[in-house]
């Protein structure tokens, strides 16, 4: 702390200088730039370092030859044909992405509404935050206990199948409910809710009330009005919120590992198997294969709105 | 007419949303007090604290072997605190560098928030094979430690940006220019202005490495975090005391985020205070 006191504190004191046409502003600029320089260095050394490196790291051993236990370093592409023939490595990437595009989708679709809600329709601020941090708040706790917790709830005796024969919906409990893709979607989908309902909810309650009510005296219904105002003005909200869930689903293995009985193998699933048996080379191709679907998927993303020009 | 009946149907929309949010944490906890001979399912055999016994080593050794979370969490609990502390001082540091402009501000400031933005297994992966090449242990303290700082530091950051952009200069260099001594004028000026973004940053900082096991799964040597505990009864049979850890763990998330409210709302008051004296004056 007493650090940045400091470094505040010598920022200032060539300021009170300039009053008395001591020191030039040019003097002072140059002065301030090499103390901004001093103080991005450490993170930038610690990025480049621990997250540059380990990333290039992971490209380069993808070209590396993989014998039975260990990887040498002789450069080669046995790999890249071993995972990019194999009908296992590419029916895992098509799931990640399907995961993903699924995902994505329920998250948008059943977040919208509650933002809906909690932005436009709650207008009075405390109901309105207090909504929105009951929705934050098991952002804060444990992730794995929360996949966990689903468990108990979609177990052929859990708290589901009770609930529906109790109300005599089903006659025999559902056993596809747990150990099945229907239990990651459903898992993940409850998780990151919470990133799609946070942004757009911001960008909703920055609307203006006069501008819907402007449109609906001009004669506009519901419909018209949310897809002529509503939707365009909370798109960047949207973009955000796909952006985190993207980011977080592409990259899952927990989920998949805790709640689809090893049904459903995620990029993410095949680079932790192949770490566990020592098949560097591969988990490397499959890490790098990940790293590009996400690149694609943000740059698209953006593609859609100028976040910089929107916020 | 129409936003009559949307109003509505849309708050008992939000209101199951809410419910679909906390469903299954509640089964968990209802489940947690299940008796002895009982399995992580309902029906409820007996009501009991047994599991949570159980989970602290207070029953009988039976069947069931008992969740090794002592000595993960006291490395999960340092591990939290060093990755607070250091992401926090590069957050302010590097927020602080951004107040003034640079060249490169862009390329830097996207090279930070990618550390929050890559997934852990990737930069875990990475730097496995990283150490692996250079012949280093990898470590909780070491490897694990540096990546979940990776992970921390860009959200660290971005709350300072946030303070520091709201932040007047001329507040600072008005005291300093009529005659306050700059340790008071730190601890007058400065620092009430940035405490709630120090605040939130270690809030973030600490709960997010406390949760953190992606980043710590290839890069933490043999002794494990908790996360880490926890996932590996992933792949076998869970029993309730798991359930009745989560309960626990829960709760310890929110005596941590009862005291940050704590602190946020004195820090507001005492903010408050300050303009109710300007005013009268």
């Amino acid at each position: 702390m007493m650090e940045i006191a400091g470094e505040q504190m010598r920022s200032a004191a060539p300021a009170m200088g300039e009053d008395n046409g001591v020191s030039p502003a040019e003097r002072r600029e140059r002065q301030e730039r090499r103390t901004a320089l001093m103080l991005i260095s450490p993170g930038v050394l610690w990025m480049t370092l621990f997250m540059v490196l380990p990333m290039i790291m992971v490209v380069y051993v993808s070209f590396w030859t993989q014998t039975t236990f260990t990887v040498e370093p002789e450069l080669t592409t046995d790999s890249w044909v071993r995972f990019l023939t194999s009908s296992t490595y590419l029916a895992s990437t098509w799931t990640t992405v399907r995961i993903w595009g699924i995902v994505l989708l329920s998250t948008l679709l059943i977040g919208y509404p509650v933002a809906l809600f909690i932005g436009l329709m709650v207008r009075n601020q405390t109901l309105q935050t207090a909504l929105l941090v009951i929705c934050v708040i098991p952002f804060w706790t444990s992730f794995l206990i929360r996949v966990i917790a689903w468990r108990p709830m979609l177990g052929t005796e859990g708290a589901i199948n009770m609930i529906l024969m109790k109300l005599g919906i089903i006659d025999t409990p559902l056993t596809s409910l747990l150990f099945s893709e229907f239990a990651v979607l459903i898992g993940m989908t409850q998780i990151y809710c919470v990133f799609m309902v946070g942004p757009i909810t911001f960008m909703l309650s920055r609307i203006e009330p006069s501008i819907i009510e402007a449109a609906r005296d001009l004669g506009a219904g519901f419909g018209r009005i949310f897809f002529k105002v509503i939707l365009p003005l909370s798109l960047p909200g949207v973009i955000v919120g796909a952006i985190f869930v993207s980011v977080m689903v592409l990259g899952e293995f927990a989920t998949a590992a805790s709640l689809s009985g090893r049904k459903v193998n995620l990029l993410g699933n095949i680079i932790v198997s192949q770490v566990g048996s020592l098949k560097w080379a591969f988990a490397s191709v499959a890490g790098v294969i990940l790293t590009a679907i996400i690149a694609v998927v943000i740059t698209a993303l953006l593609r859609v709105v100028n976040l910089r020009k929107e916020m | 007419m129409e936003a009559r009946v949307l109003k509505p149907v849309l708050g008992v929309y939000c209101a199951a949303f809410i419910l679909f949010l906390y469903g299954p944490m509640i089964i968990l906890a209802i489940l947690s007090f299940q008796g002895p001979g009982g399995g992580p399912q309902f029906p409820i055999i007996e009501w009991s604290t047994y599991w949570y016994q159980h989970l602290l080593g207070m029953t009988p050794p039976g069947r069931i072997s008992r969740l090794p979370i002592g000595d993960s969490l006291l490395r999960s609990l340092t591990l939290a605190l060093m990755t607070t502390v250091v992401s926090t001082v590069l957050g302010v540091i590097t927020a602080q560098g951004f107040r003034a402009r640079f060249k490169a501000s862009g390329v830097v400031f996207y090279l930070v928030i990618l550390g929050m933005i890559v997934p852990g297994v990737l930069v875990g992966l990475g730097m496995a094979l990283l150490t692996n090449m250079l012949g280093i242990d990898r470590s909780w303290w070491g490897t694990a430690f540096v990546l979940h700082v990776v992970y921390t530091f860009p959200f660290a950051f971005l709350v300072m940006l946030a303070i520091f952009n709201r932040f007047d200069r001329s507040v600072e260099e008005a005291s300093l220019s009529l005659g306050v001594s700059p340790v008071q004028t730190f601890r007058r000026v400065t620092f009430p202005m940035i405490f709630p973004g120090v605040l939130s940053a270690m809030l973030f900082s600490f709960t997010l490495s406390y949760d953190e096991f992606s980043r710590t799964l290839f890069t933490s040597g043999r002794q494990l975090t908790l996360p880490l505990t926890i996932y590996g009864t992933f792949s076998v049979e869970i029993y309730p005391n798991i359930f009745a850890f989560g309960v626990l763990t829960t709760l310890f998330s929110f005596t941590l985020l009862l005291i940050y409210a704590l602190l946020m709302l004195r820090a507001v008051r005492s903010a408050q205070s300050f303009k109710g004296q300007e005013e009268a004056e």
